[in-house]
């Protein structure tokens, strides 16, 4: 019951503060910019001009597959700094405004207060992010082929599980700091640091929780879900669930006014 | 009745003790001030009592809670700068906090209309809060405090903040409050304590000096004392003074001399002689009773 009022009551915010509306429309913008200004390149560049008659530009020739993972990327870039950013303060801000007094005062766990949260900021990063990649899906089929839906969904879900992730980081340091600023800095610290370390021991840590796009871009070239794939996920999961666990216990540390 | 007790109440904050050891009891149905100068520790305390803040040591007992029971159910607490989600109504506000104190919405939704309408922001009840004048933050944050309808309500200088008139119409509601809880607030003006409450906590760096009825440490606290004026500089005659038989003390206050006497008669003989013998330029001379603040400013200044 307290946790369906918290988690009302922050969808309403979101709605109030227009999040429900900008971040899905940047969302189509982060997940269409790549496949569409790919495939117009050429026309881009002749319509800019500059370039010496009876040049020929050829754009390289990309399959469905390839495109849609230009929008991932971006999404793993422009995507989840967003993603951070509209969860920053989600806790933080709660704390260091002082609201957090009045709320925390009253007989509610503050496992309700972080799960209600979390949980409504994850429905809106999932309603922007699928809004974002439906339309590029859209675009994609229209302009580089076809890519079936079963496709389609596989790589929708497991990424959706990276950015679970994402959002989880960012809610724990939301219990960690109270400094929105502060808690910006350190989940970008902590997703940058995630991947250079994804990248010099790939080898060695199939099921790093950074591996998932690669094992994605597998699947989708093999057709097929490969074994790496599910232990990534399952190891970002679980991840998840222990850093909201730690969140709970971090803020219990904390003293609710100073 | 006892509504809390509290045992050797202690905080500490990196290395610096904040409250030591506070000991007190608050009765069932009484109005208690917690008074003391700004610095004194009763925020900490308040926010100790309310379980926002964790105590070094020492024990807090909430009479009728089980032991390990959440004893914010029930208390209401308003801070001294309550912060709101500015986004929200006043109304909507009162109906979440209601509904995170266990209320249904249909429960929450009525006693917020009820104490909207006690507080005086019924007519701004669907006007977001950020457009709410301070006065009526403060009154929002009283109704939240009672929005479950705590056994007590502990209020942090609720009218400190607030100009005359919404002083006085904060101290009129708590007025009527007291008839329906226990409540303890804290402020650093006496007037305000003497006005509305029963009982009355003396805080100072961090300890209770004083603790009682108000009627009680009135009694206790008063005696005679001679109000004193002369031309000049009065402070050359303080010494003089302090020398007498029968005086306990002497202080300046307004730059008249205050003498408080063990013995009205031998101190009135002793003072008038010396007047006479020395020739004093005596402007003022009358008796009257040490009060409360005469107390409380003896306190502070220690």
């Amino acid at each position: 019951m307290q946790w369906i009022t918290i988690f009302k009551k922050e969808l309403l915010e979101d709605w109030r503060n227009f999040k429900w509306v900008w971040v899905p429309l940047v969302f189509i913008i982060i997940c269409i910019m790549d496949p569409l200004s790919t495939y117009y390149l050429p026309q881009i560049l002749d319509a800019v001009g500059g370039v010496p008659e009876g040049t020929v530009i050829e754009g390289p020739e990309l399959g469905p597959t390839e495109a849609i993972m230009f929008s991932l990327t971006e999404v793993s870039m422009l995507g989840v700094l967003v993603i951070v950013a509209i969860s920053m303060a989600v806790i933080a801000g709660e704390r260091k405004s002082g609201v957090a007094e009045l709320v925390l005062v009253k007989p509610v766990s503050y496992f309700t207060y972080i799960s209600a949260k979390w949980a409504a900021k994850l429905l809106l990063v999932f309603t922007a992010y699928l809004i974002g990649m439906l339309t590029s899906w859209y675009y994609v089929n229209l302009l580089f082929g076809d890519l079936s839906a079963s496709q389609f969904i596989g790589l929708f879900l497991f990424y959706f599980i990276w950015l679970i992730f994402v959002v989880t980081l960012t809610f724990l340091y939301n219990t960690v700091v109270k400094i929105p600023g502060l808690v910006l800095t350190l989940s970008l610290i902590t997703i940058m640091a995630m991947s250079a370390i994804n990248q010099i021991f790939s080898f060695r840590m199939p099921w790093f929780p950074n591996s998932i796009s690669e094992h994605i871009t597998t699947m989708l070239a093999e057709g097929a879900i490969p074994n790496d794939l599910w232990g990534a996920a399952g190891i970002t999961l679980g991840l998840s669930v222990i850093l909201l666990v730690a969140s709970n216990f971090i803020l219990k540390t904390k003293e609710m006014a100073d | 009745m006892t509504v809390i007790e509290v045992e050797k109440l202690t905080k500490a904050f990196k290395g610096k003790t904040i409250v030591k050891g506070l000991d007190f009891q608050l009765e069932k149905g009484r109005c208690v001030a917690l008074l003391g100068p700004n610095g004194a520790g009763k925020t900490t305390t308040l926010r100790m009592l309310s379980g926002l803040l964790k105590s070094t040591s020492g024990i807090i007992n909430f009479s009728g809670s089980q032991k390990g029971e959440d004893i914010r159910k029930y208390i209401g607490y308003l801070p001294q700068y309550p912060v709101f989600h500015p986004w929200m109504t006043g109304k909507e506000f009162l109906v979440y906090v209601g509904q995170l104190a266990h209320l249904t919405k249909q429960e929450a939704s009525e006693k917020a209309d009820q104490l909207l309408k006690k507080v005086a922001i019924y007519e701004s009840r669907n006007q977001r809060i950020g457009k709410y004048s301070g006065g009526m933050k403060q009154r929002l944050g009283i109704a939240q405090a009672m929005i479950h309808s705590p056994q007590l309500l502990m209020l942090d200088e609720p009218v400190s903040s607030l100009d005359p008139i919404g002083r006085r119409e904060v101290l009129t509601l708590m007025e009527e409050l007291k008839t329906q809880t226990t409540v303890l607030f804290s402020t650093h003006i006496l007037g305000d304590a003497e006005e509305i409450c029963d009982d009355l906590l003396l805080m100072h760096q961090g300890e209770i000096l004083e603790s009682g009825s108000i009627d009680a440490l009135r009694q206790r606290h008063q005696s005679a004392k001679f109000e004193i004026a002369l031309r000049g500089d009065s402070a050359t005659y303080l010494e003089t003074l302090q020398a007498f038989s029968s005086v306990q003390d002497v202080f300046q206050e307004k730059g008249e001399v205050h003498v408080v006497v063990e013995d009205i008669e031998l101190a009135r003989k002793e003072i008038l002689t010396k007047v006479l013998e020395e020739d004093w330029p005596l402007e003022k001379l009358a008796l009257s009773k040490t009060t409360l603040e005469d107390l409380f400013m003896k306190v502070v200044k220690k």
